[in-house]
């Protein structure tokens, strides 16, 4: 039998989530500056894709926690 | 298609220091063994520095975590749908949650391939014919650089055991060092042989012993 959950339980998992992408979003951006860091001790031919590709993941992150403000 | 291996044939062999290698190899996003690779600096690398080994660890370590991302990558359209089949749930999970949470689920599998690959990419082994160098990329807080002059290597040894390592021919290159010094270790490196003999060779002459 299918039961209607509690608005605030729907609350409470909406701030956890949002915390949650949050924290995320902060992770890809150290990843960002890590990659950045490592591209300085070693310069090589792939770097500049490897920087797309971080900024790309970056950019998701943030993508997901503007949809989660949106949807949630 | 990416250069993943180069072999060193017999081009490194007596390669005197400061000389230029009749080998000179561009290098790929996938490269783990180069012999005078050209296109790559390191930080501290001088001007009149050149590197003979450019090594990272075998392209057989990431299995463990490509086989991983295998199952992310099919948990939402093949697994999720399996076990949904038979756990039913008491509530209505609404819509938005499972498209956040499927979008999520993506963005988080790229974030690991990423962390994954970036942790083998910069994890460096470099050769010179002046030093040893270690560039370490533990994890995304913390990295690490260390390096040795030739002159300073004692002892050098190789060991590769397992069923993995012998098929694909890796191990762990320990190179002993004078003093305090710390002990250099290649883990997992493809032709530990091959590395022993080129090192050798590079001490031999940067002390001055190679005829």
């Amino acid at each position: 039998m299918t039961q209607t959950i509690p608005e605030i339980v729907f609350v409470v998992l909406k701030i956890l989530i949002l915390i949650s992408l949050i924290l995320y979003a902060i992770f890809s951006a150290v990843i960002i500056r890590q990659e950045q860091l490592m591209a300085h001790v070693l310069e090589e031919s792939f770097e500049p894709i490897l920087r797309i590709l971080v900024l790309i993941h970056f950019f998701a992150a943030l993508g997901i926690l503007f949809l989660a403000f949106v949807l949630l | 298609m990416p250069t993943i291996f180069e072999s060193t044939g017999t081009n490194i062999k007596k390669s005197p220091a400061g000389k230029k290698n009749a080998v000179n190899r561009s290098m790929g996003p996938l490269t783990y063994f180069a012999v005078n690779p050209s296109g790559v600096r390191f930080e501290t690398q001088q001007s009149d520095e050149e590197i003979v080994l450019f090594l990272r660890q075998h392209l057989i370590v990431n299995i463990p975590w490509l086989l991983i991302t295998f199952f992310l990558i099919f948990t939402p359209t093949v697994f999720s749908p399996i076990l949904f089949r038979f756990i039913e749930f008491p509530f209505v999970i609404p819509a938005g949650y499972i498209v956040v949470g499927t979008a999520f689920w993506y963005v988080f599998t790229f974030g690991y391939i990423l962390v994954n690959f970036l942790h083998w990419y910069f994890n460096i082994y470099i050769v010179t014919n002046e030093r040893i160098v270690d560039i370490d990329f533990v994890h995304l807080l913390y990295k690490e650089f260390s390096e040795t002059r030739l002159t300073n290597i004692q002892d050098i040894t190789y060991k590769t055991g397992g069923i993995f390592a012998t098929v694909f021919n890796y191990g762990n290159v320990f190179i002993q060092t004078a003093g305090e010094r710390p002990n250099f270790e290649f883990v997992s490196v493809p032709r530990p042989d091959r590395i022993v003999q080129t090192i050798s060779e590079q001490v031999e002459i940067a002390k001055g012993d190679h005829p």
